[in-house]
């Protein structure tokens, strides 16, 4: 019986191909939005962790927002004075950072600039796809030596090795500084502080002496100790930072605050995906409850006879709700492309990997036989209620 | 205990039209024993339809008891009424009254398929019940591919499909010509033969007379 429905709802949608694509419109967009909350929901929390590794668990980054009062206190010492002050930091790294241009003999890109210590590589766990990173006495020495980004590499050399050849920083003065590439980074996932593939660095000392004149530290990267948590150590840092420099002239990037962060993005995007999802079912709902109507209507006769041999109410009920289910699947089978659609296209705009989880199917397919019971109920309801006589003499 | 397979008693069927009645059924006793063959005749607007209805259990008395091999129908729920509809009467119509989009095997199987009787079986005696009518050979013909006569046999295969105790039929010659008509007629008769107890209505004197039995309703009354 329970298959005869089935076929019966099927030839019942063949026989009116439009209705029934655009009564499912509103089960695809719902659907669609319910798969897309629930793998955009683990696409995120994946990436995050990603990202997070990515950048170094164990890293803190303090970035500066001097003014008159605190220009003076951001100094590269500084670093030391955290590193005393809190518990359970390695090092403290001083770094500049500036955009700009930079050219080789043959093209020109845009960089992001740091000027980092030697010991910056290694804090930030970086290995090197050519060369290697410059040394202590470069930087205390202001050499002019720089490390690039994959990224950068790729652009300005293509096949060549960018080791011993030199690269021009143009300054916003106009003028042109030659630096020799000792070092290309290995390519590297984003982190959520830096695009290591797209940066170049150069040694502090130079970078604050020769390149621009300027010494007020725009970020410090801490290193805590391995027997430490990096919460709590960024919990106490903030605390000491906000007692000696105020907590409106620097922010602070931990893992737990970009979690936080990320975590609230997505719940953002989570709720909206939800309103949509609930407003699209409800119009879903309402549209299949529409179409059972009309097919209701439009079957009287076919109900009359049905019940004139001995069909029941439950059966002819059973033959409604059967159809109207089958109309929402479909719509939810729909759905779930639609849906992976959606969160193919959000984690390729976020830059996350997507992974579909057989979760949100699931549920799509729970979501889609609900909607097609429930309002499926009142039309099939309807039809089991008819009087024989009455349904046999319509015309 | 009533032993006719149709018994009824004093029923009523008032239809409420506007603010009074009209008496479709005005007090109707009968008897119909097991086999016989009766033709119900009588003008237009007389009640005999609502007769077949109410006797069929598509439609339920004002008052009075209609007894269906056997069993009071009066106080039955729809489902209950369902299963007599079902495995009790076969009724066939003027208008066909088959699944236009379904084959005429399928048209034959449905009852079969209410009864709750697997797939196989359900063919195979919907085969039988084709052989019987005589169009075995168009089981996979739809109803707008058959002529008035073949749609009307298929509704008769249908109607005897699974065995009921009673075979109704409101005017199944209405819709054909006569020599069709005498057809279906004839088929009617082999049904009784076989001693299945047909109930007929019928216009045609003609028709009417061949039957052993004839009951004339006017104004919702029987005057035999
Ligand atoms: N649903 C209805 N509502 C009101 N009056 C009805 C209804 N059905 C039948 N009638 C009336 O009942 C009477 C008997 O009708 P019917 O049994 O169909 O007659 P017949 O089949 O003998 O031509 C007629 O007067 C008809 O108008
Ligand atoms: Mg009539």
């Amino acid at each position: 019986m329970f298959w005869e429905n089935v076929k019966l709802a099927l030839s019942a949608m063949k026989s009116s191909k439009m209705r029934t694509a655009l009564s499912l419109l509103g089960i695809v967009i719902g659907v669609g939005a319910v798969v897309a909350i629930l793998n955009l929901g683990d696409s995120a929390s994946q990436n995050i962790t990603k990202s997070l590794n990515a950048g170094g668990t164990d890293i803190i980054t303090i970035w500066t927002q001097p003014d008159e009062r605190t220009e003076d206190v951001f100094t590269s010492e500084f670093g030391n004075t955290l590193k005393n002050s809190v518990e359970g930091i390695d090092s403290v790294l001083p770094q500049m950072m500036s955009s700009g241009a930079i050219r080789s003999n043959k093209k020109s890109v845009g960089a992001q600039i740091m000027g980092t210590e030697s010991l910056y590589f290694s804090a930030q766990n970086l290995s090197f796809d050519k060369g290697r990173a410059y040394t202590l006495e470069q930087n205390i020495n202001n050499k002019e030596v720089v490390v690039i980004g994959y990224n950068i590499a790729q652009e300005l050399f293509e096949n060549e090795n960018p080791i011993g050849k030199r690269v021009n920083f143009i300054l916003q003065s106009g003028a042109v500084k030659s630096y020799e590439v000792v070092g290309v980074l290995a390519k590297k996932e984003q982190s959520y502080t830096m695009s290591f593939d797209n940066s170049v660095f150069i040694p502090f000392n130079t970078f604050t002496t020769k390149l621009v004149n300027n010494d007020v530290v725009s970020s410090y990267v801490v290193k805590t100790n391995k027997n430490y948590d990096t919460i709590e150590v960024s919990d106490n840092l903030n605390r000491f930072l906000d007692t000696s420099v105020g907590n409106d002239s620097y922010q602070s990037f931990s893992p737990a605050m970009i979690t936080t962060m990320a975590n609230e993005v997505t719940a953002t995007l989570s709720l909206f995906l939800a309103a949509i999802a609930g407003i699209s079912l409800l119009v879903g709902g309402i549209g299949i409850m529409n179409i059972m109507l009309v097919s209701v209507a439009e079957r009287t006769k076919e109900i009359g006879i049905r019940k004139a041999l001995g069909a029941s109410p439950s059966v002819i009920r059973g033959q409604f709700i059967v159809e109207a289910v089958t109309l929402t699947l479909l719509g939810g089978f729909l759905g779930i492309i639609f849906g992976s659609f959606i969160s193919l296209a959000v984690t390729n705009l976020a830059g996350w990997t997507l992974t579909l989880s057989y979760k949100s199917f699931i549920v799509a397919v729970g979501f889609s036989m609900f909607v097609g019971i429930f309002f499926g109920w009142y039309p099939a309801m309807t039809a089991s209620k008819l009087d024989p006589i009455e349904a046999l003499n319509y015309e | 205990m009533v032993k006719n397979v149709i018994h009824l008693e004093d029923v009523k069927r008032y239809y409420l039209v506007g603010d009074f009645f009209v008496k479709a059924l005005d007090g109707v006793s009968l008897d119909i024993e097991r086999g016989e063959f009766t033709a119900i005749m009588g003008p237009s607007g007389s009640g005999k339809s609502t007769m077949m209805n109410l006797i069929g259990c598509l439609d339920t008395a004002t008052s009075g008891n209609i007894f269906i091999d056997g069993e009071n129908t009066a106080g039955l729920n729809e489902t209950e009424l369902a299963y007599i509809r079902n495995k009790k009467v076969g009724f066939v119509f003027q208008q066909f009254n088959l699944l236009g989009k379904e084959s005429a095997l399928r048209n034959v199987e449905t009852p079969l398929l209410y009864a709750g009787m697997k797939p196989k079986e359900r063919k195979r005696k919907a085969i039988e019940a084709l052989e019987k009518v005589g169009l075995s050979d168009r089981m996979y013909h739809r109803p707008n591919e058959l002529s008035g006569g073949q749609k009307q046999r298929v509704a008769i295969a249908r109607a005897i499909v699974s065995n009921p105790a009673i075979l109704l039929a409101d005017e199944p010659t209405g819709a054909l010509d006569s020599k069709t008509g005498s057809q279906i007629m004839q088929l009617f008769e082999e049904l009784n033969a076989e001693g299945r107890t047909v109930v007929f209505v019928t216009h045609d004197r003609d028709l009417g007379n061949r039957c052993r039995r004839q009951i004339h309703i006017r104004d919702g009354r029987i005057e035999e």
